[in-house]
């Protein structure tokens, strides 16, 4: 045996708090993904319609320029029905974008097995799930919420009569309701993403993990002569979740009529499932035997 | 520092994938120094490194490093450094951000991680230019040492590499061989697992045997040689009278082979009595008839027990 002089030194500077690494991965992650060209194009036609609402809501609270442009219509009134229309749009997009980032942060480190090293750091199978999470929600904001209440809040400036506290309820439904989609979103990114390793597929996954029950939910609904079958269709289970959180008037005319435990039991449980295979799929094993 | 916290410890160990055996009933010590885990492709060895880097988690027994506990996962993951077998990275990253992100993912400071880095890349030898280059364009040779470097930088106090020679040229291999002793001879645990047994041969303190996810030996490589019985010794004796020495070992019964060397000048002998046979060659030094000029032992050594043990050809396991 060789004669070990001891004289090795491990590190002993200081270290930053255990809760602040996922944070290194999400850095890392918002690099990731919008180092991509096409990240950038798609969150720019993301806030394409931002741009034509500013100028609706600017028409709408300038009496000359709204008399001009649509003869005093009441077709631009700024209310609830309209922010309604602007959330479902961008949370839309949202989707569009999430199809496109999650696999980026995801599917890449699986198709290069790349958890094995990330996870022999201080770091657990949960931290980075939630640093890929940070870093895909804080994506989604930029054309979910942040843009809504920049809206909001311009809205409030350009009224001619005070509006924003007779409307607060409109401000907190454009954030809970972005805040619950981009939630759910992620979720359903990073849990699709994990299960498929090649990105162009997992892309494809997410509209249909979100469209496919939709179908079988629709057909479910129609032979049955029920309505919990559009239970399994996201789009109308969010669109009845964000008209009752900001208040809009009921959009499906009392077709739909979920009640609201079920709605919130439906994002639970997919948010759940998500999460059930993040667990099964984020392992650092690299090989069975080896 | 006691035993318990200067070794890594593995105590009666199973790790199984569902009904797939990956390690069964592993009680092992490693002690300071370089060890390698020697086996076929399948015997278990990723699955023991990947215990003691605690990326998984035994089914059964307890693994320690260094008295830590992966539960411990701040210190624990701080003490050890892993360099995967596969050649993969977080996708988009300069060699320096791999090593960067890395550190700071182990909690250094920016500052602190940036002045690691460079002396982490400077040890393996990678220079500055090719470190801000992105690994995507990176050859073999230095993807394996952007990985290593990885593993080193933090300053683990127990080293773990997976196949760290593969792909690297005779001289990168020199020099990955020279720092892994000079970590050795430091204090280190160093942990290696290869299927190049000449060259990690000369540097390896212990060997670990494994097969079939069963421990089969571990120790000393010459200590391991010695333990294996059932195989006639080989050793090389070089001398004037090759052809003379022969005649008088085959006198003694535990002489099984004589096989002279190609240059004339030795000759390959196979006992089965090793003690014994030292002492008739005392006897015949003593005698003067053969002038003998360098006696080595030629099979312990880690190839010949990887093939007397677990019976192949350890350099294309």
């Amino acid at each position: 045996m060789s004669v070990f002089q001891h004289d090795y030194r491990p590190y002993e500077g200081p270290t930053t708090a255990l809760w602040t690494r996922p944070l290194v991965l999400a850095r890392y992650g918002l690099a990731e993904a919008w180092g991509s060209k096409i990240t950038v194009g798609l969150a720019v036609l993301a806030l394409l319609p931002c741009i034509v609402d500013l100028v609706l809501m600017y028409l709408a609270n300038n009496p000359a320029a709204k008399m001009l442009v649509v003869g005093g219509s009441k077709v631009l009134e700024i209310n609830e029905r309209f922010f309604f229309g602007v959330l479902e749009t961008q949370c839309w997009f949202a989707l569009v974008l999430a199809a496109w980032i999650a696999p980026r942060l995801v599917s890449f480190d699986l198709g290069d097995n790349a958890l094995p090293i990330l996870l022999s750091h201080p770091v657990s199978r949960f931290g980075y799930v939630l640093g890929k999470f940070i870093a895909l929600t804080l994506s989604l904001s930029y054309v979910t919420w942040i843009p809504l209440l920049i809206l909001f809040v311009y809205q409030s400036y350009a009224s001619p009569v005070p509006w924003a506290m007779g409307h607060l309820g409109i401000a907190f439904g454009l954030f809970a309701g972005a805040a619950v989609w981009i939630v759910v979103l992620s979720l359903i990114g990073l849990a699709v993403s994990s299960w498929v390793k090649w990105r162009v597929i997992a892309t494809g996954a997410m509209f249909a993990v979100i469209f496919v029950p939709a179908g079988i939910g629709g057909i479910a609904s129609a032979i049955l002569r029920t309505k919990w079958g559009l239970l399994l269709n996201v789009p109308v289970v969010m669109s009845e979740l964000w008209q009752r959180l900001i208040g809009a008037p009921d959009v499906f005319r009392g077709k739909v009529d979920l009640p609201n435990a079920a709605i919130v039991g439906v994002l639970i449980a997919a948010s759940l499932m998500c999460i059930a295979v993040l667990n099964a799929r984020i392992r650092a094993r690299e090989v069975v035997r080896g | 520092m006691n035993a318990m916290t200067d070794t890594i410890r593995f105590e009666n160990v199973s790790k199984f994938y569902g009904e797939v055996l990956g390690v069964n009933r592993i009680t092992l010590t490693m002690s300071p120094g370089i060890t390698t885990l020697v086996g076929p492709n399948g015997s278990g060895k990723t699955t023991l490194m990947n215990l003691m880097t605690g990326l998984v988690q035994p089914s059964r027994g307890t693994v320690s490093v260094l008295g830590l506990k992966p539960s411990n996962a701040t210190e624990f993951f701080c003490n050890v450094g892993y360099c995967a077998q596969f050649d993969s990275f977080p996708r988009g990253l300069t060699g320096f951000q791999f090593v960067l992100d890395s550190l700071m993912l182990f909690g250094m400071s920016e500052e602190d991680a940036h002045g690691l880095a460079a002396e982490a890349l400077e040890r393996v030898q990678l220079d500055a230019a090719a470190a801000h280059r992105n690994i995507a364009g990176y050859s073999k040779g230095m993807r394996q040492k952007i990985r290593l470097a990885q593993a080193i930088a933090h300053h683990p106090r127990v080293l773990v590499l997976d196949e760290p020679l593969n792909g690297l040229d005779p001289m990168a291999r020199a020099e990955s061989l020279s720092l892994f002793q000079e970590l050795g001879r430091q204090g280190m645990h160093v942990v290696i697992s290869s299927h190049i047994l000449d060259e990690v041969d000369r540097i390896s303190d212990r060997v670990v045997l494994i097969t079939g996810g069963y421990l089969i030996a571990q120790g000393n490589i010459h200590e391991v040689r010695q333990e294996v019985r059932d195989k006639p010794m080989q050793l090389l004796i070089r001398c004037d009278k090759p052809d003379l020495l022969a005649s008088k070992m085959f006198a003694v019964n535990h002489c099984v082979e004589a096989r002279l060397h190609a240059d004339g000048g030795g000759i390959f002998l196979r006992t089965g009595d090793v003690d014994q046979f030292y002492r008739i060659l005392n006897e015949i030094a003593i005698e003067g008839a053969v002038k003998i000029e360098a006696v080595a032992p030629f099979d312990d050594n880690a190839n010949a027990i990887y093939q007397y043990l677990i019976g192949s050809d350890g350099s294309t396991a």
